[in-house]
């Protein structure tokens, strides 16, 4: 059963609608001054607690890794590279993703095609670093959980669905399951 | 060694032109508030445009040469760039033509996930043309709700995905997250509320006597000319042609689906808002109808799923999050050319896909909606004054990054 | 000692200084003008899913912002391009934020004739008269902009005013046909009891004046010489820092005085209050009565800039001369009447 195709007509504007028209868009404006439905962030004094399936900011578990390169391979910006890294004195150097997230453009592909599950999402998406070199990560940083400006002072807030308010924002510990 | 320099005579797109006695050359854009990351030039006498002359390019990326450099499945978040607010419906067709090359068909639980990220999109990239038109015709209100109500689309599609905007969700073989918990108590919410606030754009907008002079009968694109110009999408079915190619060539699942393609006969900017307003309500009915109509199965084509590890299948369980195996990362496609259509927020998109039985491909090509519509400007805005000229362009919902790739 | 006071206070609220200088002239009318700003803002923002102002002072509704805007606009450089007529450039605005303040002095704020700055026999002719000198000066300012869309909203404007301007002198007129009096104070003082608001006697006229009022200031939907997606900012593109506030607030000042002029014929003026004869029952509470009334009538025309988008240049004269101004005439028409019946005899 595909769509079908309906012919339409624009209303046409009849002289009474100079009256009504006016009166309802005043009218509709009058209903939002005296009742604003309103759901701004107020960022950085709250932050939206995100879901942990956000593709936010990637951390490596380097015990799982395998070194397959597997994820410098398909990263499509080429923020992803294998550097050698000698874990163990006397084995051969194993290679392990490091980020640039200068390039990073967080589709996730990587954390998706990692067969052992070693890179991870963080639900964090703000993170300040001081110089575009401070965003090429090393192996060592790259294993550290980065943590969102907005924690220390914010406050947790969720977005909830409404149907009378669109998104209703709430405190992240009534928010629920979202 | 001579200091002198030469001043070539004709720097591309600064020569000079002569101009008539009456005639005041004013360049809207690029860097004019009632234009995108374009210019027009208009020659106006008076008050009335005589001339208008778009100047396109100013987002240039040479999407389809990059393309060309790249492995398949890296092509999909590329082309996403054109328009980051209607990604899955512009990249859809990219994802098709691949798959068609590669003689495989995505199960069906996938065309379903598509369409309803696609209509989410829909609804989204809609909401955002009609924010721009409001702020082009100085009614701030009308910018600020559908920005604002966008929003819960693109949470809702945050939701789904895991991201706002460039959602890289449509990939060959399936998609990459299934639907997760409550997604369809949520979406129901959302289309409820929306429903209700079309009504008040309704109220605010459209009814209002002040934007009804502004834009009945003018920018009117005729039947004719609409088909001599080739132009797409929601502007074309504003001016009485039945296209739509989610009829004329259903994709995905939109053959199962029940919905109506509005089609206007008045073609002016009046009509072509009304249409964008209709179709957010298709949208969010076809959104109901694919919650509804879900079947059950895999998200990934068997092809890439039955091989993978057992991790994979309990990832899958845990997060819904639909693991690719590392084969994706260097995709041989056979050899070929593949041809897809899509019809995404702003009108037809078009791929070709060549190639060589590599891991790359010989040749990507697009046509963007936006770069069709774009001629639509030297056509109509000629005869109109200078006020009604963001009255047109935002009523043809122009998008420079998706017409300039 | 106290005599020195007497004297000062004298100085102070002598009416022709005090009126121009102080309230509600050019500190009043700053006053009002930042709060009607921000009141705009903060409208705008309630209706659009915003918050407006906020971040710089969160208990007051971020009104300190729009004192951080004029420290802005106070310091910012001030660029003059060399194409420019210069004298004309940086003359213009000051001459038009002068003149629009002008009118105010020609008004009453009090019926003690103790409290007049001038002789208030005619006072709603010359108030009229003094109201239409400023927007040649904006003309001009466009015009030495030397800029294409300055001259494109210096046309605008000049088209506009031949529209606004005569339906503000009918409108204005038919109140003072109908007490029988251009006197502004006896215009006033007719219009007790409560009912007899010229506002409920004669709409026509009233909604006519204040349609005109909208298009005499660039409010929505007529603001369409500074249409800022198609001519960028009309007359003033080429203006910056402070020469672009003094235009804007020019612009404000002038709202604020034909706010002023429509509370008195149509809004009772200072009524219902009855003003004594010494300094604060007889002048400071009477015109405290008309500022509020003054910004009540600025609040909605704020309001409207939430709902309305703007008219085409062309739409806007084809409704003030086929629309307007025959209501006008009706308005008109309707003062003489009552004239006739003696309605305010």
């Amino acid at each position: 059963m595909p769509g079908k195709v309906v012919e339409k007509q624009t209303p046409k504007p009849r002289f009474i609608n100079a009256i009504t028209g006016n009166l309802g868009a005043i009218l509709v404006g009058l209903k939002y001054f005296a009742n604003p439905n309103r759901f701004t962030l107020k960022y950085p004094y709250e932050y939206i607690e995100l879901r942990n399936t956000y593709r936010g900011f990637i951390v490596l578990d380097m015990k799982k890794c395998i070194g397959c390169m597997s994820c410098a391979r398909i990263c499509p910006a080429s923020a992803m590279k294998m550097v050698k890294v000698t874990v163990q004195e006397g084995k051969k150097p194993k290679p392990y993703p490091v980020i640039n997230y200068n390039r990073c453009i967080f589709c996730g592909m990587c954390v998706d095609v990692c067969p052992t599950e070693a890179l991870a999402h963080l639900p964090v998406h703000d993170v300040v670093y001081l110089s575009m070199d401070e965003m090429d990560l090393d192996l060592e940083r790259f294993q550290q959980k980065v943590e969102s400006p907005s924690v220390k002072e914010g406050v947790p807030v969720k977005y909830v669905f409404d149907p009378e308010k669109g998104l209703v924002k709430v405190p992240a510990s009534e928010g629920g399951e979202s | 060694m001579s200091t002198t320099t030469t001043i070539p005579k004709k720097l591309p797109g600064m020569d000079l032109k002569k101009i008539g006695k009456d005639l005041y050359e004013v360049f809207i854009g690029p860097q004019h508030p009632g234009s995108g990351h374009m210019r027009i030039i208009i020659r106006v006498d008076g008050d009335v445009i005589v001339e208008a002359d778009p100047d396109l390019g100013y987002v240039h990326r040479t999407m389809e040469k990059l393309a060309e450099g790249r492995e398949f499945i890296k092509i999909v978040p590329l082309m996403e760039r054109m328009a980051i607010l209607d990604a899955c419906n512009i990249t859809l067709p990219y994802v098709e033509a691949v798959e068609k090359l590669m003689d495989i068909e995505p199960p069906p639980r996938a065309k379903y996930l598509r369409v309803l990220l696609c209509e989410i999109n829909r609804v989204a990239s809609h909401l955002y043309g009609m924010g721009i038109f409001g702020v082009f015709l100085g009614h701030s209100t009308m910018y600020m709700w559908p920005f604002g109500d966008r929003e819960v689309f693109v949470e809702l599609a945050e939701k789904l995905t895991g991201a706002r905007l460039t959602h890289t969700y449509a990939i060959p073989g399936g998609v990459r997250r299934d639907l997760p918990q409550g997604f369809k108590e949520d979406a129901e919410k959302a289309v409820r509320y929306m429903f209700k606030r079309l009504e008040e754009y309704r109220k605010i907008f459209l009814d209002n006597p002040v934007i009804q002079k502004r834009l009945i009968d003018v920018g009117i694109i005729s039947k004719n000319l609409a088909a001599k110009l080739g132009i797409v999408g929601p502007n074309v079915r504003a001016s009485g042609i039945k296209y739509d190619v989610r009829i004329i060539e259903p994709y995905e699942a939109y053959d199962e689906l029940d919905f109506e393609v509005p089609v206007y006969e008045e073609g002016d900017a009046f009509a072509r808002a009304w249409i964008r307003i209709i179709e957010i309500q298709q949208s969010l009915n076809i959104i109901r109808q694919v919650l509804e109509k879900m079947p059950e199965g895999d998200p990934m084509h068997e092809k890439f799923w039955a091989k993978a590890p057992p991790l994979y299948k309990k990832v899958f369980q845990e997060t819904k999050r639909v693991k690719l195996i590392p084969l994706f990362a260097n995709l041989k496609v056979p050899a070929g050319r593949a041809f897809a259509r899509a019809e995404a927020g702003r009108g037809e998109v078009v791929y070709m896909v060549e190639s060589q039985n590599a891991m790359k491909p010989y040749r990507v090509r697009v046509v963007s909606p936006s770069f069709r519509n774009a001629i639509v400007f030297k056509y109509i805005v000629p005869g109109h004054r200078i006020a009604d000229l963001p009255a047109i362009y935002g009523s043809i919902d122009y998008f420079p990054p998706e017409a300039d790739r | 000692m106290t005599d020195w006071i007497r004297l000062l206070i004298d100085i102070i609220f002598w009416p022709p200084l005090f009126q121009l200088v102080i309230a509600p002239g050019l500190v009043a009318a700053l006053l009002v003008v930042i709060f009607i700003i921000w009141f705009e803002r903060k409208t705008a923002a309630r209706v659009q899913m915003r918050i407006g102002p906020y971040h710089i002072s969160p208990r007051l509704g971020g009104f300190l912002q729009l004192f951080a805007d004029l420290t802005r606009y106070a310091f910012q450089e001030i660029i003059i391009p060399t194409a420019v007529d210069k004298p004309i450039f940086i003359g213009a605005p000051l001459t038009a934020l002068v003149l629009s303040l002008l009118p105010v002095v020609s008004m009453p704020y009090t019926s003690t004739p103790y409290y007049y700055p001038l002789p208030m026999d005619y006072s709603l002719l010359l108030t009229v008269a003094l109201s239409t000198i400023s927007p040649i000066f904006i003309v001009a300012a466009g015009w030495a902009s030397n800029n294409k869309f300055a001259v494109i909203g210096s046309l605008r404007e000049s088209f506009v005013i031949t529209a606004y301007e005569l339906l503000i002198v009918i409108t204005a007129l038919s109140g003072g046909v109908a007490a029988l009096s251009y006197n502004l104070v006896d215009i006033v003082n007719a219009q007790t009891p409560f009912y007899k608001w010229m506002i409920f006697t004669n709409p026509i006229a009233a909604l006519t004046m204040f349609a005109a009022i909208l298009m005499a200031t660039s409010g929505f939907p007529f603001e369409i010489p500074e249409a800022e997606n198609e001519i960028v900012a009309g007359a003033f593109t080429e203006y910056s820092g402070l020469m672009y506030g003094i235009n804007m607030g020019s612009a404000y000042i002038k709202r604020f005085v034909y706010s002023l002029l429509f509370t008195l014929v149509f809004l009772g003026g200072w009524l219902p209050y009855k003003p004594g004869i010494h300094l604060i029952d007889g002048y400071i509470i009477p015109l405290v009565v008309v500022l509020v009334k003054a910004t009540i009538v600025m609040a909605i025309i704020s309001f409207l800039r939430a709902v309305y988008g703007r008219f085409r240049i062309d739409q806007a004269l084809d409704g003030a001369w086929r629309i307007f101004i025959p209501l006008a005439l009706i308005g008109f028409g309707l003062a003489l009447l009552e004239a006739y019946m003696g309605v305010y005899a």
